[in-house]
């Protein structure tokens, strides 16, 4: 879009000169030492294509020269516009055009990858219920046949009847001599026609997955570098939106998906839980369980800190990963060997936190379901 | 009814037994948020409620409002418009940037500006001048209204970016933003001291109110650029 416009270094060939160079949205100005106008380039008068520019250099904060013109000035003296209302109903336009660009991409999307997320947790309460069902009916054929779940589906769809394994299959031996009855010709369709209608939902789910990967990227980036995809798509599902999980402070952001065990701590004041959702991140599961309580809280501060930074700004900011992994290693290092006393003996107040992981952890099964 | 001018632009009406604050609607016919319409002698006012509105509040603590006709006005914290829909019937002959960065907020915001001429809507975080200086011009008045913790120092930036040499400044400082638990004047005396000293920018602070009963634990400044 931007295409038509020079630089002032293939202009002058000079570097220096960059910070007397005033972007502004009709226009790129270059300045002089006192922050008078020396030249000017100016962008097309379309509204649309001027919108794209407004919401371009808001993205890049290039640096602005501290002497520089007043921009309805210098659109006049330009003459970009000849006149003030001129002005006024351009950038009108134009602002009003690049606001809704940007609103519409910043909360349309993690809706969408909301619903995404919601899809997956349907299709796996469906496989598990079809999936049951397959098992107990094809299992009246095929007894002997020790698979589940997308295996099983597979098979089926694949063989039909245990008589169609062929003889260099590893389960050809099994299948030949099953104790289970023949399959007939119209109940072996049915079955497979049902099988098939298992593995494609494992299809979909795939495919859903790997949108939720590559749209996690675009929507929030530094939420995703973080938590991870899927993590921090299910931790914007469970919180509502991206907004919403923004405002939470980082305790609560530790304990979402913990929902059964956080209400039982709100309403009696039992200990509060410690185990969301963010236990699933590889830090904590495959961190010695006396570092685990310290590096959720460190988890769950980043990932708050890259939602809010998704949201408001929506840059990717590496020095967020960055930071996290530093102080991973801090506690590693200050926490090698898991504390000696027994568990038992703790002070009261310790005995009385792992009363409160325990509750928790039993609870999270039940969040989980 | 009696109508009085209070400012340019801002009147009150006295219907004898309560005065009301109000602004000439631009946009006859239109309530923006739900505010009351009212016709006297052919001219329709829109009434202001100065406990949903800093800028209203600080209209009737009698601030010297230095907003005119033909004003320049950024607004920082623009949220839904309903202060702003008020500046934009002052301002007959000006324009306001009203800057605001919730994207659930700024749904309602374009909404307004879609329908009144001289609302600019800027989707921007105010800690980042620099990320819409190549939008807003040199302003007459800022306007601020934001609870963050960093309140002087938005103000401060914002104004060495775009404030003009004979520029004003109104703020709303909110205590409980800044400190949830220090004493409110306590928190006010500090962030004057900031705002006058910390900043390579300076200020000459004209005049400063609390605005309770309509806003508790707020405090209004108005302040002018200061040249050396
Ligand atoms: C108290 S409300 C403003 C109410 C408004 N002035 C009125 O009277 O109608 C504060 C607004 O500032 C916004 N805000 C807070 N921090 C901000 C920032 N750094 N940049 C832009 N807007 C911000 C909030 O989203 C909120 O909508």
């Amino acid at each position: 879009m931007l295409q038509k416009q020079i630089t002032p270094a293939q202009i002058y060939g000079g570097s220096d000169i960059k910070e007397k160079e005033f972007n502004t949205w009709f226009g790129t100005l270059l300045l002089d030492d006192e922050g008078r106008i020396d030249d000017c380039i100016l962008f097309d008068n379309d509204p649309e294509m001027l919108a794209a520019v407004v919401v371009k250099l808001q993205k890049e904060m290039l640096p602005v020269p501290l002497r520089r013109p007043d921009i309805r000035e210098a659109a006049i003296e330009c003459g970009f516009v000849k006149l003030d209302e001129e002005y006024d109903i351009l950038l009108r336009d134009v602002c009003i055009r690049a606001v809704k660009n940007q609103i519409s991409r910043a909360d349309a999307d993690d809706s969408r990858i909301i619903q995404a997320v919601e899809a997956l947790d349907d299709i796996d309460r469906n496989v598990n219920e079809l999936g049951e069902r397959l098992f107990e009916w094809y299992g009246r054929y095929f007894p002997e046949l020790d698979m589940t779940g997308e295996e099983l589906a597979r098979f089926v769809s694949t063989y039909g009847s245990r008589t169609n394994v062929p003889s260099d299959h590893h389960l050809f031996e099994k299948a030949s001599r099953s104790m289970g009855p023949e399959l007939s010709f119209t109940d072996e369709e049915i079955i497979r026609a049902f099988a098939n209608n298992i593995c494609s939902l494992y299809d979909t789910r795939r495919y859903i997955e790997n949108y939720i990967n590559n749209s996690m990227g675009s929507v929030a980036p530094n939420l995703c570098n973080v938590a991870g995809a899927s993590l921090g798509a299910r931790l914007m599902s469970m919180a509502g939106s991206l907004e919403k999980l923004a405002s939470f402070p980082s305790s609560t952001v530790q304990v979402i998906g913990a929902n059964r065990a956080l209400f039982k701590h709100l309403r009696t004041k039992a200990p509060s839980p410690k185990h969301g959702i963010i236990f699933n991140h590889p830090f904590i599961k495959n961190a010695p369980w006396w570092q685990r309580g310290k590096i959720a809280r460190t988890l769950a501060s980043r990932i708050s800190l890259a939602s809010r930074t998704d949201f408001y700004s929506g840059e990717p900011d590496t020095s967020i990963i960055l930071c996290l992994e530093k102080k991973l290693e801090i506690i590693r290092k200050a926490n090698p060997v898991p504390p000696k006393r027994e568990p038992q003996k703790k002070s009261p107040v310790r005995g009385k936190s792992r009363k409160g992981k325990q509750g928790s952890r039993g609870k999270m099964k039940g969040g989980k379901n | 009814m009696l109508v009085r001018e209070l400012y340019s632009g801002a009147y009150e009406l006295d219907s004898g037994d309560r005065k009301m604050l109000a602004t000439r609607n631009m946009m006859p016919g239109m309530s923006v948020y739900g505010e009351r319409l009212i016709i006297e002698e052919d001219i329709e006012y829109r009434l202001w409620d100065p406990g949903r509105s800093k800028l209203g509040s600080m209209l009737l603590k009698k601030f010297d409002i230095p907003i005119e006709q033909d004003s320049t006005v950024l607004y920082l914290g623009a949220a839904s418009g309903t202060t702003v829909s008020h500046v934009s019937d002052m301002l007959m002959d000006g324009l306001v940037y009203a800057l605001e960065f919730s994207p659930r907020t700024m749904r309602d915001l374009v909404q307004l500006c879609e329908i009144r001429p001289n609302i600019i809507p800027i989707f921007a975080d105010a800690n980042k001048p620099h990320s819409y200086a190549h939008i807003v011009e040199k302003a007459d008045v800022i306007f601020q209204d934001i609870a963050q913790p960093n309140q002087a120092e938005i103000a401060a930036i914002n104004s060495k970016y775009f404030l003009g040499e004979e520029g004003y400044l109104m703020l709303s400082i909110k205590s409980r933003s800044i400190d949830t638990i220090a004493n409110p004047r306590k928190v006010f005396r500090e962030e004057l001291a900031k705002l006058q000293n910390d900043f390579s920018i300076e200020f000459e602070v004209l005049d400063r109110k609390e605005l309770a009963p309509f806003h508790e634990d707020h405090l209004g400044v108005l302040a002018k650029r200061f040249m050396g």
